[in-house]
């Protein structure tokens, strides 16, 4: 199932989780062509959030993507506590949670590149253009040459239009 | 943090016709050596990222959501025929 943003993002900041927007969706915020389908954010490990966005998200029971059916997972506090980056199956589609982003760093770093964007009656913050070509350089995939390509020429772009 | 009071005074942007016209000059003729050059040498389709940002960010998400829909039905109905 597809992740619908809109939705992902409200509960997000219902229960008021400290989080960037990274990835995919990312890139779509900032104008990018490419479709993606999952949602990726980078969320703050302080004990108070991890617990905020556990809440948030139990109502749509996250699973391990790809896991094993019989494997053990349970999505509370400690276990995420415990882990650092989660790549989720929910009821409302794929979801990945990164404690870490290469080529950035944890939450703070992440945070510090990212801008506030508002999204139709809600706002969220999302990493910025550069920091998107630092993650995916960092990367290192092949998929990614042709989104690094993008980022470069869409921040040109941007910039001689007087955007960034 | 995300806070109320932090958002209450972000808004929505798209292009503004000056910005418009603009951008399908950059992209029809790209300043030699540019970034915006190479991504159109390299096989980026420049006129999706402009119609992209003529967009607001929700109606850039909405779009997403979807043709990744779309792309998923086409996938499933893939799989279902095989």
């Amino acid at each position: 199932m597809i992740p619908d943003a809109e939705k992902f993002l409200t509960i997000l900041n219902r229960e008021d989780v400290e989080y960037v927007v990274i990835g995919g969706v990312a890139m779509v915020a900032h104008g990018s062509a490419r479709a993606t389908f999952d949602l990726d954010v980078c969320y703050n490990r302080s004990k108070q959030n991890i617990e905020r966005l556990c809440r948030a998200l139990l109502p749509l029971h996250p699973r391990l993507r790809g896991a094993p059916k019989n494997l053990p997972f349970r999505f509370d506090a400690r276990t995420v506590a415990a882990g650092l980056n989660f790549t989720l199956a929910t009821d409302w589609g794929d979801f990945n949670l990164l404690g870490e982003v290469a080529g950035l760093g944890f939450y703070d770093a992440v945070y510090k590149s990212s801008a506030l964007q508002r999204v139709a009656k809600i706002s969220c913050r999302v990493l910025s253009l550069d920091g998107l070509y630092r993650a995916k350089t960092a990367a290192g995939r092949d998929k990614d040459l042709e989104a690094l390509k993008e980022i470069k020429g869409l921040k040109d772009l941007k910039e001689r239009l007087g955007e960034e | 943090m995300n806070t109320i009071g932090e958002y209450e005074n972000i808004e929505e942007k798209s292009m503004t016709p000056k910005q418009r016209k603009l951008a399908y000059e950059l992209i029809s003729n790209p300043p030699p050596g540019s970034a915006i050059a190479a991504a159109k040498e390299y096989g980026i389709d420049l006129t999706l990222l402009v119609e992209n940002l003529d967009l607001t960010v929700t109606q850039r998400l909405r779009k997403l959501y979807s043709v990744a829909s779309f792309l998923q039905k086409v996938r499933q109905g893939n799989g279902a025929g095989r």
